[in-house]
């Protein structure tokens, strides 16, 4: 009899836990920012600004994905870029690096750093940033602005 | 008290409830026959025909097999394709006992709708098949379990399940009694006896008269034949599919691109939005502020939404949506868990551990008496074992597409569990589940995870909210970190060891038991003395069933530790593992055949070692060594092989896929799965940090299969894991002396 208790258990389990919490709190905040079909408005990355690390802050929202850029923040997908201007190419110790960069003797700067992000995979055979090419010229060099910010105390 | 002795367990009921089922037949538009198993007198079959085949005149619902005018047979299968072969497997079997041309059968998925409840999967998880029922009982089990799994929602997929349970009791019966009233139809028109019609390649043939038909000539006649409610199945000897290792059906269609995984569902005269969203990063969390001011100006962008739980952005498109989520500020709700990193959950563990102490905790199986004998033991040992909470980490991450008007909700998702997502829905949303509808795709994976429904709901409130249909997709980084995991545990093991190194006397006390009930017994073999406990613990992250649930912790203790017991008397391993299997004959079987195709008593190069584990898990036993070279100061997996006993096979290559798909997922465990925790949130976010194994590191695996006959079927999707974790690591010691007692392996080598 106990046996048939503790075997029955089996499915209460699975039903518990393919079910889990149904109870959801209403939705406390809905931005609507336009209607579907609704031109979008037209922004451009730092629209109405001259103030190219602005712009390059904007522009950095496609390598955000994988990258943050905060003192001591843990790296994503990819390095944390804070400080990276100035810092030997492979240079973060917690990151674990692809072999290519890892051995690269080189320190970021910005001239690299803008031949690099035209072309990650041609400037660094080897590296494991395979997406993230940078082809607007302007864009690249707002980003590296912005980078070169983030890499001095006022950025903080 | 819960027996363990295998030769005390109570006789099958499989071959009675095989021979049972409750079928209709109908007749399809244009002339086709369809064939249901399951439809009891007066039970209403309305709704289901539109689903199943379009167009007018369908009589007959909750259907496995339809034969249309072309001779195209269509197995109508009840569980998901997530990689495993079920859909085509089952095809194969249906299609056996119908002797239909494998060349024209076709799969199709069955609708999620109550009618199509895994009636036999209800019936194994809420009472195996073991279970001595009164005989008188058991014509009222079947129309239970059916009743139980709609109340339930039972239309699953997990637990190994799909041949040995639908396959077995649901596919067969189906495909034979089609070919009998097929043959009816025929002997009619023919004028001859039935006994003297043969089929064969979906055709019907009498040789004595020279008649021969398709059986689409007679699909419409078949469905006014009456029908034996327990055809006569086929015996092993008869198979023409099943036992044999067919082209899967689904294969194609994944080669070339075809295939539809819920990722890619784009439903007809949809216009999607999509949405990215970012849940608590310590869960039972909510959301206190949100900040979207930069979000707004984001390209693309329609909505932001903070659901409570969770945030989304619905924008123009994926990309969109989450290069603006990755903007938006949020901050969280403080935890309330005690626990922040995994040394506090571990000590939590512990200290549960500790309040059980040497007799206390739960006894989840009991025999003879272990404190007794381990007080009057020659040798104990002590060991305590340890296991990480892992991710599931499918392919294809969490993902739905919800669209919510008019009263009505359709959902296109990849889920093992659709009729569950449809309640999670409804309760959720406030919809009814009449008014539901589940749209199931192709799985890019699973193993567990699919068996929560969260997502499904998520993407139903976002769509509602929205008012227009949407796709929401998790990063990686969510499906990582913000999901639902195979728990960690904490194992404490004595063993008792008299004058000639004999186990008699066995005690683990842990704090995590899930399903199945008997993966923390070492049940197969003969230790007089056995005591399995449960001191439960609170667990900091959600569980969820993960490729073999319990077996894929306790596989490792347990295995690990009878090792750890022969080391300690001094024997051979597998040897040792022999000797206490005098009452299993077919584990033995298993280990006998495994010593020879490893080569296990050859010495091995040096440097290199083997180690061997068994577990037996949902049905099927497993028993594999893995060959490790050490020579480089790190573990290389140079060799692994495999001797399953699963019963009986019905595709072979289909079978070996799983069992080294759970070679290679319990391997890469074991050498890198591992979640960390940081101030309660999940450290690891993708597979930079979250590795599998790659193919460079994969050992050759070489599966070998024994069909014993005369048992019930076992599964293949999960056995195929458990023992890879202990035989890499009692590989490990042999080479080096070094017992392993925590996983993952790699990080102990750096």
């Amino acid at each position: 009899m106990r046996n048939r208790v503790i075997l029955a258990a089996g499915l209460l389990t699975v039903m518990v836990t393919a079910c889990g919490s149904t109870e959801q709190p209403a939705v406390v905040e809905q931005i609507v920012v336009r209607d579907r079909g609704e031109a979008a408005p037209v922004v451009e990355a730092g629209a109405g600004t001259t103030d190219l690390i602005a712009m390059g802050e904007d522009a950095f929202q496609v390598c955000a994905g994988c990258h943050v850029v905060e003192a001591g923040a843990r790296s994503t997908a990819g390095p944390n870029l804070f400080g990276v201007v100035g810092r030997k190419i492979g240079g973060l110790e917690s990151y674990s690096y692809s072999d290519a960069l890892a051995g690269s003797e080189l320190t970021w700067d910005e001239a690299n750093l803008d031949e690099f992000l035209a072309d990650p995979a041609g400037y660094l055979p080897g590296t494991d940033m395979l997406a993230g090419a940078v082809r607007d010229e302007e864009a690249r060099a707002a980003i590296i602005a912005y980078l070169a910010n983030q890499s001095s105390p006022s950025g903080e | 008290m819960n027996d363990l002795s295998p030769d005390e367990k109570k006789p099958s009921k499989l071959a009675k409830w095989s021979r049972r089922g409750f079928i209709g037949a109908g007749v399809l538009a244009g002339g086709g026959l369809l064939i249901g198993i399951g439809v009891r007198p007066g039970n209403p079959i309305g709704a289901l025909g539109p689903k199943v085949a379009a167009g007018a005149g369908e009589q007959l619902v909750n259907s496995w097999v339809k034969i249309d005018t072309d001779n195209i047979v269509t197995a109508i299968v009840p569980h998901c394709e997530m990689g495993q072969g079920a859909h085509s497997v089952l095809a194969q079997m249906l299609a056996d006992e119908l002797d239909a041309s494998w060349d024209n059968v076709r799969v199709m998925q069955a609708p999620a709708d109550g009618s199509y409840v895994v009636s036999d999967t209800a019936r194994m998880f809420a009472a195996p098949f073991t279970l001595n029922a009164a005989d008188w009982l058991e014509p009222t089990w079947d129309g239970l379990f059916t009743q139980l799994g709609k109340s339930m929602d039972l239309l699953i997929t997990g637990g190994s399940s799909s041949i040995r349970t639908t396959g077995q009791h649901q596919m067969r019966i189906a495909g034979a009694a089609a070919r009998q009233m097929l043959i009816g139809a025929a002997a009619d028109a023919w004028e001859v006896p039935a006994e003297e019609i043969a089929t064969r390649d979906s055709m019907l043939v009498h040789e004595a008269s020279g008649n021969s038909a398709p059986y689409s000539e007679f699909a419409s006649a078949a469905a006014d034949q009456p029908m034996d409610h327990t055809p006569t199945l086929k015996t092993r000897d008869q198979y023409r599919l099943m036992g044999r290792s067919k082209a899967r059906t689904d294969i194609p269609a994944k080669i070339n691109g075809t295939a539809e995984f819920g990722i890619d569902a784009v439903p007809d005269g949809l216009e999607l939005s999509y949405a990215a969203v970012v849940r608590p990063p310590v869960p039972g969390t909510t959301v206190t502020s949100m900040d979207a001011n930069r979000a707004e100006g984001m390209s693309g962008v329609l909505q932001i939404l903070n659901m409570g739980n969770f945030v989304a952005v619905v924008a123009d498109s994926y990309w969109q949506a989450q290069q603006a989520m990755n903007t938006v500020g949020i901050e969280w709700s403080q935890s309330e868990s005690p626990v922040k990193t995994m040394d506090d959950q571990f000590a939590v563990f512990a200290s549960a551990l500790d309040g059980a102490g040497d007799t206390g905790g739960d006894q989840a199986a009991a025999r003879g008496d272990a404190p007794g004998a381990l007080a009057d033991a020659a040798t104990t040992i002590d060991a305590e074992y340890r296991a990480p909470y892992l991710a599931h980490a499918p392919m294809e991450p969490l993902n739905c597409t919800a669209h919510v008007a008019d009263g009505k909700c359709d959902i296109w998702t990849s889920t093992q569990v659709p009729l569950m997502a449809r309640s999670e829905v409804a309760s959720t949303i406030g919809i009814g589940a009449d008014d539901i509808t589940i749209h199931q795709q192709y799985l890019g994976g699973a193993f567990g995870r699919r068996l929560g429904s969260e997502y499904v709901a998520m993407a139903a409130r976002v769509a509602q909210a929205t008012g227009y249909p949407v796709k929401m997709i998790w990063s990686r980084e969510e499906d990582t970190q913000k999901a639902l995991y195979r728990c960690a545990d904490m194992s404490r093991m004595r063993a008792g060891l008299d004058e000639s190194g004999a186990l008699v006397a066995y005690d683990s006390v842990f704090t995590q038991r899930h399903d199945p009930a008997e993966a923390c017994v070492p049940a197969m073999y003969d230790i007089a003395n056995t005591s399995v406990r449960v001191a439960e613990a609170e667990l900091h992250l959600p569980f969820q069933a993960w490729r073999s649930v319990d077996h894929s912790q306790q596989g490792f203790f347990i295995e690990s530790f009878i090792d750890e017991a022969a080391a300690a008397a001094g024997a051979d391993p597998l040897d040792y593992r022999l000797s206490m299997l005098t009452n299993a004959p077919r584990h033995t079987a298993v280990l006998e055949k495994l010593a020879e195709i490893s080569n296990w008593r050859e010495p091995s190069a040096e440097g290199t070692a083997k180690g061997v584990a068994i577990v037996e898990s949902f049905g099927t036993i497993v028993a594999e060594v893995i060959e490790v070279d050490m020579t480089s100061g790190k573990p290389v997996l140079t060799n692994c092989w495999a001797v399953c006993d699963a019963g009986y096979v019905m595709n072979p290559d289909g079978f070996r896929n799983q069992i080294e798909g759970g070679i290679v997922f319990g391997l890469t465990a074991a050498m890198y799965g591992e979640l960390e925790l940081e101030d309660g949130a999940i450290v690891q976010s993708n597979f930079h940090d979250y590795k599998m194994l790659r193919m460079n590191e994969v050992p050759n695996i070489e599966v070998a299969l024994i069909n014993s006959g005369d048992v019930p079927v076992g599964g293949a999707g999960e056995p195929g894991l458990p023992p890879a974790a202990p035989a890499l690591t009692n590989a490990i010691f042999a080479a080096t002396g070094t017992r392993l007692r925590e996983l993952p392996i790699a990080k102990q080598f750096v």
